[in-house]
C-alpha cells in the first residue's frame, strides 16, 4: 500500500474533517505505521495543551451608530459649509453697515474709517526738515573713516589706560608678595635642628601623657561599670533564685495538697469498701 | 448547564435574529453584538496579545456589522462573514503597529496589580492554587508562542482552535483554497511545537494526564 497522508488529510483528521474513505485510509494507515502514530500522537498532545488557554471574559460595551443612513440635501456637508460661509459673510456685512465702516485704499495709504467721513479741518502741516543737498559717495565715505579713526583712537586710549594699570597692579603684588615669602623663609631658616628636635619631644611627651591619662580615665570607668553590671546581675540573680523559690514552694504546696486530698479520698474509698464488704463477711461467717 | 454552552446554543440558533437585524431591528442587532462580542474581542486579543486593540478591532467590527448587514445575501454565511471583518480590522491594526512601533501603555502599566482581573477569574475556577498557577503560567507561554508565528499561520490556527471555525468557514474567510487554510494550519502547528520544545513544554512537563 503506498498511500501516505499529505499534512492536508492530516489536519483534516486531527480536526474530525476527514470523512468516508480518506478517513478509512488514514485509519489504516496509522494503524501499520508507528511512526505515523508517534506524529499524530504529538499533534494531539499539543492540541490538549493548547486547549490550556482560556477565554478572557468581557462585557460588550454599547455600540453607537449613526442612527439614519439616508442623507438630505441640507444634512450633507458639503451644503452645510457653504451655507455657514455664507451667513458669516452675511454678518459681516450687517456690521459693517452698522457701524459705518468705510474701507478704502489710495495709493499707499490704507483707510479703515467708521461712521461718516469728516471733511479735514485743517490742511496738516507739514514741517519738512531742512534736509541738506544730497551727500556724496566720497563724503559719506569720509564721515565714516572719521568716525572709525575717532573711535579707534579712543579704543586705543582706553586699552592703553588699563594695560598700564594692570601692569602696575600685577608689579605691585608681586613686590608684596616677595617680600612676604622671603619673610617666611627667613624665619623658617632660623628655626635649628636643636629646636625642631626639641618641640617634637615635647609633642611626642604630650601624647604620651594625653594617651596615658585617657587609659586610666577609661580603665577607672569600666571598672566601676563592670562592678555595677556584676552588682545589677547579682541581684537579678537573687531575684530570679526568689522567684524559682516561691515556685517550687508553691508546687510543693500544691502537691502537698493534692496528696493530702487524694489520701483522704482513698480512705474514704477505703473506708466506704470496708464498710460495705465487713458487714457481707461477718454475715457468712455467721452462714 | 454551562453558561457557554448556552451562548454556544444561542449562536447557532440566531438565524431569525440575523434576519431581523439584516432588516434593521436595531434591538436584534443589540443582541447579536451581545452574542458575539466574547468570540470576536478573544479572537483578537489572542492576535494581538493586547486588550486596547482587541477592543478597538471588536468594536470597529460590530460598528462594521451594523452598518453592512443589509448588504449580507446568505444568513447562513453570518459567522465567516463577521470574522472576515474582524480579520480585516486586525490585519489593519497590525500593518498600524508595525508602522508606528511604540510601547502600548498596557505594557507598562502593571494593571495586574491594580485589578488583578486573572486572581478574579482563576478564583472561581479551581480550588488548588499551585494547579491554578501553573495554569496561568502555560496560558502565557501559549499566547506568547501564538505571537511568535506569522500573522497568516497565526489568524489560521486561532479561527481553528479557539473559534472552532471549520476549514472551509476559514478559506471563505481570508478568501483562500481550504487546501490553503489546511497547509498553514499544519505549518502553524509545526511551528507552534517547536517553539513549545524549545521552551521545554510537552506533555511530561507540563503534567496534564494525556
Amino acid at each position: 500500500m503506498n498511500y501516505k497522508p499529505d499534512e492536508k488529510d492530516w489536519m483534516a483528521y486531527l480536526y474530525g474533517e476527514a470523512e468516508g474513505e480518506e478517513k478509512v485510509k488514514i485509519d489504516q494507515y496509522l494503524l501499520e505505521n508507528a511512526e505515523a502514530r508517534k506524529e499524530f500522537e504529538k499533534f494531539q498532545s499539543l492540541r490538549k495543551i493548547m486547549s490550556s488557554v482560556e477565554d478572557k471574559e468581557v462585557i460588550a460595551p454599547p455600540i453607537i451608530i449613526e442612527g439614519s443612513r439616508q442623507r438630505f440635501l441640507w444634512n450633507t456637508p458639503y451644503l452645510r459649509m457653504i451655507v455657514s460661509i455664507a451667513a458669516s459673510l452675511l454678518l459681516i456685512i450687517l456690521v459693517g453697515s452698522l457701524t459705518g465702516t468705510r474701507i478704502s485704499l489710495n495709493g499707499n495709504e490704507f483707510k479703515l474709517s467708521f461712521g461718516e467721513e469728516q471733511p479735514a479741518k485743517s490742511a496738516p502741516v507739514v514741517i519738512e526738515k531742512q534736509v541738506p543737498a544730497e551727500l556724496t559717495a566720497e563724503q559719506v565715505q569720509q564721515m565714516i573713516n572719521e568716525s572709525l579713526t575717532a573711535n579707534n583712537s579712543a579704543i586705543e586710549s582706553t586699552w592703553k589706560k588699563s594695560q598700564e594699570k594692570l601692569t602696575a597692579s600685577i608689579r605691585e603684588n608681586l613686590a608684596v608678595n616677595s617680600a612676604k615669602v622671603d619673610e617666611v623663609l627667613k624665619t623658617a631658616s632660623l628655626a635649628t635642628q636643636e629646636q625642631i628636635s626639641n618641640y617634637v619631644a615635647t609633642l611626642q611627651a604630650e601624647n604620651m601623657q594625653q594617651v596615658k591619662d585617657y587609659f586610666q580615665l577609661t580603665s577607672a570607668q569600666q571598672k566601676t561599670y563592670i562592678e555595677s553590671l556584676l552588682v545589677d546581675f547579682d541581684k537579678y540573680l537573687q531575684q530570679q533564685r526568689n522567684n524559682d523559690l516561691q515556685l517550687v514552694q508553691t508546687r510543693l504546696h500544691s502537691i502537698e495538697e493534692n496528696s493530702n486530698v487524694f489520701r483522704q479520698e482513698t480512705e474514704q474509698i477505703l473506708t466506704s469498701i470496708i464498710s460495705s464488704v465487713g458487714p457481707q463477711n461477718t454475715t457468712e461467717k455467721k452462714n | 448547564m454551562h453558561a457557554e454552552t448556552l451562548l454556544d446554543i444561542a449562536m447557532m440558533h440566531s438565524d431569525a435574529l440575523i434576519l431581523r437585524a439584516k432588516q434593521g431591528d436595531q434591538n436584534a442587532q443589540g443582541k447579536l453584538v451581545q452574542l458575539w462580542y466574547k468570540r470576536i474581542y478573544n479572537f483578537s486579543f489572542k492576535f494581538f496579545q493586547d486588550h486596547d486593540m482587541a477592543m478597538e478591532v471588536s468594536q470597529k467590527t460590530f460598528i462594521s456589522m451594523c452598518k453592512n448587514l443589509a448588504g449580507l445575501q446568505d444568513t447562513l454565511r453570518f459567522k465567516s462573514w463577521l470574522y472576515k471583518i474582524a480579520v480585516n480590522y486586525c490585519r489593519e491594526e497590525a500593518r498600524k503597529t508595525k508602522n508606528n512601533r511604540s510601547l502600548s501603555f498596557d505594557s507598562v502599566w502593571n494593571n495586574e496589580a491594580e485589578d488583578s482581573p486573572r486572581w478574579e477569574l482563576s478564583a472561581q475556577r479551581r480550588d488548588n492554587p499551585e494547579k491554578q498557577l501553573e495554569q496561568l503560567e502555560l496560558s502565557d507561554i501559549l499566547q506568547q508562542a501564538l505571537l511568535e508565528l506569522n500573522e497568516e499561520q497565526r489568524e489560521v490556527v486561532i479561527m481553528k482552535e479557539y473559534e472552532g471555525l471549520k476549514f472551509r468557514e476559514i478559506a471563505e474567510v481570508l478568501n483562500i483554497s481550504e487546501n490553503t487554510v489546511k497547509s498553514r494550519m499544519y505549518y502553524g502547528l509545526d511551528g507552534l511545537r517547536k517553539i513549545l520544545e524549545k521552551k521545554n513544554i510537552n506533555k511530561d512537563t507540563v503534567g496534564y494526564e494525556l
